[in-house]
């Protein structure tokens, strides 16, 4: 009851978020910090739940971003369907690696990476498909049944439904079978072999969504900005992506969604700060990793320990302590 | 292809991929020893790049003086970090993973003092060998590229005699292998453990220096090197530092060659396939690491 009482209460800053900042650049910009939130809860499927440590995202991310500007300039795809296809796509692109979910830890870290790497050139060189180092440019603005969405409003409110049915999905998906599936893979996969729970198989599906959420991701992405560079899709956005992750805290979607707008908005606060802002940006990074074990996420839970117990009478803590 | 080309395109290789078992050499060092993953290594190769350069600006010196410069600010920087960072994170037993994405911001803000220090410009490293070609059995080599090589080679071999014969090599080595026991026969493993960064830090730098004096110096030089050095490192066994040294020079022959011969745009992919199918084939890498899994 609580917690539903918290999650309306974020959901209303959310929504009243562009009615406090009209400014068009700042509505933009928490466009940008959606579309990272939707790509950070992907990857907290595969590094939160699963223990997969994917530094490839970007590729899906870009897959998406490119197939939902191609169909809907060229093939004259309407928006929905093709923002569909862009995540199908993406989602089909992971089969690809479906030979190398079996890797352990750093090796499949260096391999997405590779995977990122391949597709980065191939969208930076593929002139003929993707429009090479120019990009693609005047991507047309979401048609929603008739209606376009230009304004950016209209595109935040849309990425925020995106978003928030993107994370009451992997809500969901955390508790189902799956999810718990995940869990015990997670945690020993011998152990979780031995209760038969096909590994591979499940890792793989589990690359399969969150190559999708980024295919989406990608797709809100080139109809937003409406100019696609094969720059934006470089490792280092893999890399940013599991900083949300990481800074977020790992293991909890609300963290990832945290994560994701800490990243995306705190270089823009720190504009200001100007030639400085990425020092302090690197070093904000470095102090959240020493700060806490779960990143905001442990964070916000800790503080939230220390106020329940300074407000619960001394008497009742050693019920707390009994599992 | 000609044989001219072949031999151009041997020596060339070797001497990027000297470049990058350098680097790998450090990566593995350090996974070895602790297990993080350090993206920040690329950095600490530009850090050596741009001592080294400053030291030339500033008395103009020989080149074997630039390069031992160079390595002293890598190894520097990579013991302060350790020191600073690495240290205090591990002491706060944060996992493995925030350390691992601490490296990312530390290489963050790396870039971008840099970017403070020595500006947002290329810089031109001065001509520091005679651009003149070597004429070796009829082929005109650069003399830089055989400098590398030699360099590079006589680093590495320095490095394995380092860990064979000396009381600090041999304890590093210990370390590595097994903390704990080697904690009970008396090695400080805390203290190994940052001489194992100033360690794969001499290495960075030094290799930055090489790579400066090949291109160029800038702040952003070092993130795609230490990357590819990754790869490297992966495709010779993480963890393995024959593999390491192997991985690099694959990587670079590999990288050169089918830059001349598949194409320049996809010469970067050519390296990201060959990694992915090596991991395939033998998911440990060429070179299997005996002992402790990473």
């Amino acid at each position: 009851m609580k917690s539903t009482a918290i999650r309306v209460l974020i959901l209303s800053a959310f929504v009243a978020a562009p009615f406090a900042q009209t400014n068009s650049y700042w509505l933009h910009v928490f466009c940008v910090a959606l579309i990272g939130a939707i790509l950070a809860l992907g990857l907290q499927l595969l590094v939160g739940m699963a223990g997969l440590l994917s530094l490839g995202q970007a590729a899906f991310y870009g897959i998406g971003a490119y197939v939902s500007a191609s169909l809907t300039m060229h093939f004259n795809v309407p928006f929905l369907l093709a923002f569909v296809l862009a995540g199908v796509a993406a989602a089909l692109s992971s089969l690809l690696l479906a030979p190398i979910v079996r890797l352990q830890g750093s090796s499949l870290a260096v391999a997405t990476l590779g995977f990122n790497i391949i597709i980065y050139l191939f969208l930076l060189n593929e002139e003929w498909a993707t429009g090479g180092s120019f990009g693609m440019m005047n991507v047309p603005a979401p048609n929603l049944f008739g209606y376009t969405l230009a304004g950016e409003r209209g595109m935040y409110f849309f990425c925020l439904l995106v978003g928030v049915i993107v994370y009451l999905s992997m809500d969901r998906l955390v508790r189902s079978r799956f999810g718990r599936a995940l869990k015990a893979i997670a945690q020993d996969e011998d152990a979780a072999r031995a209760c038969g729970i096909s590994i591979n198989l499940y890792k793989s599906k589990c690359f399969l969504v969150a190559a999708f959420t980024a295919g989406i991701a990608g797709s809100l992405y080139a109809h937003q900005a409406h100019y696609l560079n094969p720059n934006d899709f470089t490792f280092n956005k893999s890399i940013e992506i599991l900083i949300m992750v990481v800074v977020g805290g790992i293991g909890s979607m609300p963290g990832a969604v945290i994560g994701a707008l800490i990243v995306v908005l705190m270089p823009e606060y720190l504009r200001s700060s100007g030639e400085l802002r990425l020092i302090l940006f690197g070093a904000l990074v470095v102090v959240l990793m020493g700060s806490s074990r779960g990143g905001i996420a442990g964070l916000a839970s800790m503080l939230g320990d220390l106020f329940a117990r300074w407000h619960t009478p001394r008497k009742s803590a050693p019920e707390d302590a009994m599992p | 292809m000609s044989v001219e080309q072949f031999i151009q395109g041997i020596i060339g290789g070797l001497a990027i991929g000297c470049i990058y078992s350098l680097i790998a050499l450090g990566i593995t060092m350090i996974i070895r020893a602790t297990d993080i993953l350090h993206f920040a290594q690329g950095e600490i190769l530009m850090i050596g790049a741009m001592t080294g350069l400053s030291a030339v600006w500033m008395v103009g010196l020989p080149f074997v003086v630039v390069l031992m410069i160079g390595m002293i600010g890598g190894g520097v920087a990579a013991m302060v970090i350790e020191l600073s960072v690495y240290r205090t994170l591990r002491s706060l037993r944060v996992p493995l993973i925030n350390v691992v994405v601490s490296t990312l911001g530390v290489s963050i803000v790396l870039q971008n003092v840099a970017r403070l220090v020595w500006g947002s410009e290329p810089l031109r490293y001065p001509i520091l060998f005679s651009k003149r070609g070597i004429e070796i059995g009829g082929f005109a080599i650069s003399p830089q590229l055989i400098w590398i090589v030699v360099l590079g080679f006589a680093m590495m071999a320095l490095l394995q005699l380092f860990f064979r014969y000396t009381r600090l090599g041999i304890a590093m080595q210990a370390a590595a292998q097994d903390p704990e026991a080697a904690q009970l026969m008396g090695v400080n493993v805390k203290r190994i453990t940052t001489y194992t960064f100033l360690v794969s830090g001499i290495m960075a730098g030094a290799a930055g220096v090489l790579l400066g004096s090949l291109f160029f110096a800038s702040f952003n030089m070092g993130f795609l090197v230490g990357i590819k050095a990754f790869v490297a490192a992966t495709i010779g066994g993480l963890g393995s530092l024959t593999g390491a040294m192997l991985g690099g020079m694959i990587f670079g022959l590999i990288e050169t060659f089918s830059g001349v011969l598949i194409s320049t745009a996809y010469k970067d992919a050519v390296g990201m396939v060959l990694l992915i199918v090596i991991l395939l084939l033998a998911p440990s890498g060429i070179f299997i690491r005996a002992g402790r899994r990473i």
